[in-house]
């Protein structure tokens, strides 16, 4: 799982390997038809490297032709959501920099303050330490 | 760079050791240059002292400073050349058409709008040239090598619109990262202060026992340990004839 610009990319590239397949699928299992009353379906020897036309039945034909409609329709939904949710696209590059900026300085006091706090923390705990120390039985 | 003095052996193997420099980075090592540094920045006068930049180092404080990037812009590792400046190829427009604006007419307040626009138009085009060449497909089939152009250029189009992006999201993933640092400072902040009040709470309330302890000690110390209720009966006795 990349970032959303990976994502989307893979999508697209998703979305070309299915237009391969469906042409794909189409070219190898679409039927065969007579165009008119004096032609015959020849046998033809399938050259090599070639597939034979292995036809479906009309309505798997037609279900899968549909499946295959919906994905690309759903895929490239799919794409456009991601557009839209690519991150930062209402910041410019001033606004990023400036953000950054002010992170850094706020991380800096960030990191000041909890240096403070482990000081503090250090010194209560010394004191812990006498008290706990310092017990005796009454 | 280069390291004076590599084993030839060392750099042949498939994993090689760490370059024998990072043996320099001692605590002391680090303290001493740091030393330097400071002084460096005390006779010039410059108030940053990370900025500094010694030329004259010991020998085994040399590697301790990281080398000044390369003139040229450009650099060698694992044999192959690397350049500081690594732009984006532009779309070749000899063999690609090109789909869209160039990038001083679009997003001309800074926002990426226009952009995401022009990927969704892209994303649609897409889906119609593939209707269309279907549609081509069924009817001649030889026809479709221009159409089968197309939706190739809209393909390459919407990859190099994409990693035009890609710099945008770097800058966006680290203003996220910096936040969520940021918030996990805080949150370690509030949690050690926390801890810390509780303790002194607990210290607070110790303290109020061990003075009743002290006052107890004390009442032991002397020889009659009911000496002050004698006294406060006494008291009450000379107050009631």
């Amino acid at each position: 799982m990349g970032d959303r610009l990976t994502q989307l990319q893979d999508a697209v590239d998703q979305l070309a390997q299915q237009f391969v397949s469906s042409i794909h699928y189409i070219n190898r299992h679409h039927s065969l038809q007579l165009l008119g009353p004096n032609d015959q379906i020849r046998d033809v020897k399938p050259e090599p490297g070639q597939e034979d036309v292995d036809p479906h039945a009309p309505e798997t034909f037609k279900a899968s032709q549909i499946e295959l409609a919906q994905d690309l329709i759903t895929k490239e939904q799919q794409i456009e959501l991601l557009i839209s949710i690519l991150p930062g696209l209402d910041n410019s590059e001033q606004d990023q920099e400036r953000n950054i900026k002010e992170l850094e300085e706020e991380l800096k006091a960030a990191e000041a303050q909890r240096q403070k706090a482990i000081k503090e923390k250090a010194e209560i705990m010394t004191k812990l330490d006498t008290v706990i120390r310092s017990i005796r039985r009454p | 760079m280069a390291d004076p003095d590599p084993s030839q052996t060392a750099n042949a193997s498939t994993y090689p050791p760490p370059p024998p420099f990072w043996q320099d980075f001692t605590p002391d090592n680090l303290a001493r240059l740091k030393d330097l540094k400071q002084e460096q920045a005390d006779s010039e006068g410059i108030q940053d002292a990370s900025a500094i930049r010694l030329e004259s180092l010991p020998r085994n404080l040399r590697n301790l400073q990281p080398p000044l990037e390369p003139a040229d812009g450009t650099w060698r590792v694992f044999g192959e050349t690397y350049t500081l400046a690594n732009p984006l190829p532009p779309l070749d427009s000899e063999h690609f058409q090109r789909l869209f604006p160039p990038e001083e007419e679009r997003d001309q307040d800074g926002k990426h709008f226009d952009r995401a626009t022009i990927l969704k138009r892209l994303a649609k085009s897409l889906l119609l040239n593939f209707l269309e060449l279907v549609g081509i497909m069924s009817i001649n089939p030889g026809a479709a090598s221009p159409k089968i152009t197309d939706i190739r250029d809209l393909f390459i189009n919407f990859h190099h619109l994409i990693n035009e992006y890609r710099p945008h999201q770097a800058r966006e993933s680290l203003i996220s990262l910096m936040q969520s640092q940021l918030d996990r400072t805080r949150a370690e902040t509030n949690a050690i202060r926390d801890v810390k009040e509780k303790v002194e709470r607990i210290l607070e309330g110790l303290g109020s026992l061990k003075m009743d302890y002290e006052a107890l000690d004390g009442l032991g110390e002397k020889a009659d340990p009911w000496a002050a209720e004698a006294e406060t009966w006494e008291a009450l006795m000379e107050e009631c004839p």
